[in-house]
């Protein structure tokens, strides 16, 4: 999965184009974005899974972790969905609720998600903005600092440090996000360069505000527009990393349980006659991952309108 | 698929049957014209290097492309190697083998006495590093300990040839099952020009240079393993396999697809598949005792472990909270044995002590914990909070999180830690841990390979567990008449301490094609050798 | 053109020297080291292997050693845990293999997504354009690991078509599976890529031009908007090689194709500092070279960019 450049660089175009003007272009883009029917399906499924792993513990007959001792040993007989026993998604090998399961992994894996991209965004952002905004040598080095980072096999460095450091859920966090800022420093960056010599930059500098305050008030506003189609995008492609460091078993920690747990899991018994154990929960990250998808892509037509 | 499958056996037997009337030379079974054989390995072989090999996967392979002096059969019991038999002196201390004159290497030179001062005098070198040196030690050949540590000469190890045919081994003590510990990869021969000639190179397939019934034809790491008949074998006419595959396949459950596609002929099943196997092909799925045992240990350290498990009643509430039968039965469902003590009860001569808590009923037993653990000073009004780690494993996984249940009637909240090997392991050896997850299989087949474990001197003895009288009881039976006397008391000071919590006892839980013999799964310590391996026609 | 090639060269030596230090560190800074074993060796085993592998000197002796070896004579040293390897010889005999199927899967991933892209780009809003989106966008999601052991139980078990694990030297049958685990979701963001990019291009001045003038429609495409529409997919496949490396971690597990995927994995877990290095450094150089390549590709497609 990717984000493709193109259409970011076309919206980062337009939306260096001109000064925001205020609350017109996001009006706009409400309008254009409910507009498109694939983007409001997403959201209402986002919407959907937000919800089901806020509420779903209200629903659930069981807790993740307590083990139904009348289905142990039994799972691929007794084991399956049912609404007589109250196990909705049936259970995992060991008896355990999977519909429980499946909030809490949808809950961690959204927030794995989430908290990722935000910490992507938030360091790519103040960097790219920085290092574009006082140009120069400060940027030069910044940026070849970025040119070295892209060029470290990322994946490897995680695993590392997932082994050296042990396994928890902020080192998770911290390193699936420190991970992925590298490509928003250089949009941001490459926007804040055509920003940079607007007027009402230059009238900001002339009255004597600070570079940060100009960084704050005025610039990072106007990046706004592609760090939010940004995020968006980002969010599947952590939730996809961090499905892969489950597999690898170095994921969260037991009873916590996350989609990519779930989904390692159930392919895993594939063959046993427990299908349910990996089609509910990759039901739920699919759909999910569509949905971000969706809505990202939605929000950057609403954004950037053009023919496609 | 599978009518398939029978079509091709029924082709295959009938245009076999008037070009292969061969039979077992033993036996008189017909057998089958293919003579190919694949297993799996989960993961693949570090070193082809006797004296370097530290797995049991590295030594399934050893034992059939070296011979150490004496082999086992198809039980565990021993028959001659390369030696045909020994003399023991009167003090039994100083065994004399008597090597057989017709063993020869894979290149035609002869096996010598020479060739067995060679390797061992590598094992115990401490230039040469081995990591099995200890094993050395554990055999008592006098001077191993010195040597290793650097303290004397690699000369004065307490072996040596008389003649090329007779091999002299001194040890430190009388060691009563010392015979059987020479069936271990890591005392077989090997050559020193080949060694020397080659380097650590000398186990690449064009180089190697071995003395068993099959030589290395390729080994490809991560991929495969293949082997075929030695024709310089003194018994070369009696193997039957012609080709021998093992495939390396991490996943244990793609390994079992495999099998069931028939591209393997023998593979573990994992955790929980075994009832459903076992009913889908009655002739396939085996469980068969193997030697090992699966424990919680309790860190007590004084320092370093928590307090709570300084209290005996504590560690005895534990244990006896755990719902054996439900991992053995729910949990593992491979026909594993629920344990309550530590040795494995198939243990040659072992006789189990009469431990109490074994014969109570669950209800029971959680109900002593309950007692004992509120006596201690703990219980559900004020749980105990503990961690547990394990290394990362499906089956371990599970079995952590049953217990997790288990103990919250109890009042005890325990925190799973989930670390990979190395890491699990390093955590052990430092007492940097509540209660850790540890197996251990034996290396002999004898109640000592397990018992001296828990001894206060002991290397292995991670949870510090201290007991005089358990120390007085191994050193005494290291030259007892009989030494079993011993280990069923040392048991019951286990039994009574309780300084691991005993879950179950290993069992072997495979699929094997339905055509094939010798497997030697009645070896409760799984020692196999592809030369006692054939396939039947059928 | 020359004058950035050896800029960027030049960077790498950087790069690849502050992974070495960075991976090193963090190597030695974890729990347990290659020799901790479940037996616990004897002390005097132990500074027996520390002093046969120079695990006993300070680490900055070490590290010096082990750059110097590699700088003067390529020795990546011997491996800790394969102890009748070396590092130059599990890299020689996995490396070809990752090579093989991760080219083949490359080319696949290519060739058909820009296929796909290109034909939902011309045929835009038709029912082709709707399924390419479609596909693309759904096999992105399914995660490798899910892929492939359907892949086996689908192609192995249930229709006994391919074998279901190994390598043999690369014989077409055990490539087949590999190669569909590995490529598919590169494919599918190749399609959706080029599918937006050549929108992007059609709808431009130029091309619209070259279509008044009434030139064929596949000229057009050919001639004129496939070139600047590859520029985006030309960027992409930096990042792509990257995270088909990673791939191979899984195809190495699930079909034992021996690559050095695994290699790494394991060499991280167990402690096989020498493999793991070799390993990385192996994967960084390629990729400071990938990206290096793609940027020579990039500035050859786009004349516009000048370095």
């Amino acid at each position: 999965m990717v984000i493709d450049s193109t259409r970011m660089k076309s919206l980062a175009d337009r939306l260096a184009g001109d000064e925001v003007k205020g609350r017109s272009l996001w009006a706009d883009a409400r309008k254009r974005f409910f507009k498109n029917k694939a983007a409001v399906g997403g959201l209402i499924v986002l919407l959907f899974v937000l919800a089901f792993a806020a509420f779903g513990d209200l629903i659930a007959q069981y807790s993740n972790e307590e083990l139904d001792f009348s289905i142990m040993g039994q799972i691929a007989e007794k084991g399956g969905p049912s609404l007589a026993n109250g196990h909705y998604f049936g259970t995992d090998d060991l008896g355990r609720d999977l519909f429980a399961r499946t909030v809490q992994g949808t809950q961690i894996s959204l927030a794995v998600g989430i908290v990722g991209s935000a910490i992507a965004v938030l360091v790519g952002t103040f960097y790219g903005a920085f290092a574009g905004y006082v140009g120069g040598r400060t940027d030069n080095i910044m940026m070849r600092t970025v040119d070295i980072l892209m060029s470290i096999p990322y994946m490897f460095v995680l695993i590392l440090l997932l082994v050296v450091f042990g396994r928890s859920i902020i080192m998770l966090f911290m390193g699936i996000g420190l991970i992925s800022w590298l490509d928003m420093s250089r949009i941001v960056r490459g926007q804040t360069l055509s920003l940079k010599h607007k007027e009402f930059i230059e009238a900001a500098e002339a009255t004597g505000v600070s570079r940060l305050t100009i960084i704050r008030r005025h610039i990072v506003p106007n990046l706004l527009g592609v760090v939010a189609v940004y995020a968006t995008l980002l969010v599947p492609l952590m939730i996809l990393t961090e499905s892969f460091i489950s597999f690898l078993g170095l994921g969260v920690q037991e009873p916590l349980t996350s989609w990519g747990a779930l989904i390692s899991e159930g392919s895993g018994t594939l063959n046993y006659g427990t299908f349910w154990q990996l089609a509910f929960p990759l039901f739920f990250f699919v759909i999910t991952l569509f949905a971000f998808f969706f809505v990202g892509d939605g929000l950057r037509d609403a954004l950037d309108p053009k023919d496609r | 698929m599978k009518t398939k499958l029978l079509l091709s056996t029924i082709l295959g037997v009938a245009l076999a049957l008037p070009a292969w009337a061969a039979t077992h030379p033993v036996t008189g079974e017909e057998l089958a014209a293919n003579q190919d054989y694949t297993y799996w390995l989960l993961d693949a072989i570090k070193s082809m290097d006797p004296q370097i090999n530290t797995d049991v996967e590295g030594s399934g392979v050893l034992r059939s492309l070296f011979e150490g002096l004496f082999n086992e059969d198809q039980v565990g019991g021993l028959v001659p190697g390369v030696a045909l038999d020994f003399d023991l002196s009167d003090d039994k201390t100083v065994y004399t083998f008597h090597l057989r004159p017709e063993a020869k290497w894979s290149d035609g030179k002869p096996v010598t006495a020479q060739d067995f001062v060679y390797a061992w005098k590598r094992l115990a070198d401490p230039e040469f590093a081995s990591e099995y040196a200890w094993y050395m030690e554990l055999m008592q050949v006098v001077n191993a300990s010195a040597i290793i540590a650097g303290e004397k000469p690699l000369d004065e190890l307490g072996v040596k040839a008389l003649d090329d045919n007779t091999l002299e081994v001194t040890i430190e003590a009388p060691l009563p099952y010392f015979p059987q510990m020479l069936t271990h990869a890591s005392t077989f021969p090997v050559r020193q020009d080949v060694v020397e000639a080659w380097g650590p190179k000398w186990t690449d397939p064009e180089h190697m240079v071995g003395n068993g019934a099959f030589m290395l034809k390729e080994h490809i790491l991560g991929e495969k393993v293949v082997m075929e008949p030695n024709p310089a074998y003194w018994d070369a006419d009696n193997t039957i396999l012609e080709h021998v595959t093992a495939l390396t396949i991490n996943d244990q459950n793609a390994a079992l697809t495999r099998y069931l596609a028939g591209e393997l002929d023998r593979v573990q099943i994992p955790a929980g598949q075994y009832p459903r196997l076992a009913a889908e092909y009655p002739n396939e799925a085996i469980s068969v005792p193997q030697s090992c045992s699966y424990i919680y240990i309790f860190n007590m350290d004084p320092v370093k472990g928590p307090a709570a498990l300084q209290d005996v009643r504590v560690r005895q509430a534990l244990s006896y909270a755990i719902d054996r039968d439900v991992i053995v039965n729910s949990v593992l469902q491979g026909g594993q044995a629920p344990s309550y003590n530590w040795t494995h009860a198939a243990t040659a001569g072992f006789e189990m002590p009469d431990i109490e808590y074994s014969h109570w009923t669950q209800a029971e037993r959680d109900a002593k914990a309950l007692e004992l653990i509120t006596e201690a000073g703990y219980g559900p009004g004020k749980p105990l909070a503990l961690t547990l780690n394990y290394n990362t494993s499906e089956a371990h996984k599970k079995i952590a999180i049953a217990v997790q249940q288990f103990w919250k009637k109890i009042g005890v909240e325990l925190t799973l830690n989930n670390m990979e090997w190395k890491v699990h392991t390093d955590k052990m050896q430092n007492q940097d841990f509540d209660l850790g997850r540890y197996a251990w299989c034996g290396d002999y087949n004898e109640a000592s390979t397990y018992l001296d474990f828990f001894t206060s001197y002991s290397g292995h003895n991670n949870g510090k567990f201290v007991s005089e009288e358990y120390d007085r009881l191994m050193k005494e039976s290291k030259t007892a008449e009989n030494p079993n006397l011993m280990y069923t008391a040392a048991e019951q000071i286990l039994a009574d301490q309780m300084p691991v919590a005993p879950i179950y006892q290993y069992s072997l839980v495979e699929m094997i094609k339905p055509d094939m013999r010798g497997m030697s799964t009645e070896n409760l310590m799984q020692n196999w050798y592809l030369k006692d391996m054939y396939r039947v026609a059928q | 053109m020359f004058a950035f090639i050896a800029r960027r060269l030049a960077i790498a030596v950087p790069t690849l020297l502050l992974l070495v230090i960075f991976s090193f560190l963090l190597m030695h800074a974890a729990p347990g080291g290659p020799f901790t074993s479940e037996r616990g060796l004897p002390p005097a085993v132990l500074a027996n292997l520390n002093a046969k592998y120079g695990l006993d000197q300070p680490m900055w002796r070490q590290m010096v050693n082990y750059v110097w070896g590699i700088v003067a004579h390529f020795d990546f040293g011997p491996s800790f845990i394969y102890k009748d390897r070396t590092v130059n010889e599990i890299i020689a005999q996995g490396f070809p293999v990752t090579l093989t199927y991760g080219a083949i899967s490359f080319a696949v991933a290519v060739v058909v997504g820009v296929g796909l892209g290109v034909s939902a780009a011309i045929w835009h809003n038709s029912w082709l354009d709707y399924l390419a989106v479609g596909i693309s966008i759904g096999a992105q999601v399914l995660p490798n690991f899910v892929m492939a052991p359907i892949l086996v139980l689908v192609f192995t078990l249930w229709l006994g078509w391919l074998p279901g694990g190994g390598w043999e030297g690369g014989q077409w049958q055990y490539v087949i599976m590999p190669v569909i685990a590995l490529s598919t979701s590169f494919m599918a963001s190749i399609a959706r890529i080029t599918r937006s990019s050549m929108l992007e291009v059609l709808n431009s001045n130029h091309i619209r031009t070259a279509k008044a003038k009434g030139l064929p429609m596949r000229k057009v495409i050919l001639r004129h908007a496939l070139k600047p529409a590859m520029l985006p997919v030309v960027s992409y496949l930096g990042p792509a090689f990257v995270t088909m490396i990673t791939g191979s971690v899984v195809v190495d597990m699930y079909f034992s194709t021996g690559g050095i995927g695994k290699a790494f994995v394991d060499s991280a877990l167990n402690r096989d500092y020498a493999v793991m290095m070799g390993v990385t450094i192996l994967v960084g150089t390629l990729t400071v070279l990938f990206n290096l390549l793609v940027d020579v590709l990039y500035a050859w497609i786009d004349p516009k960019i000048r370095y």
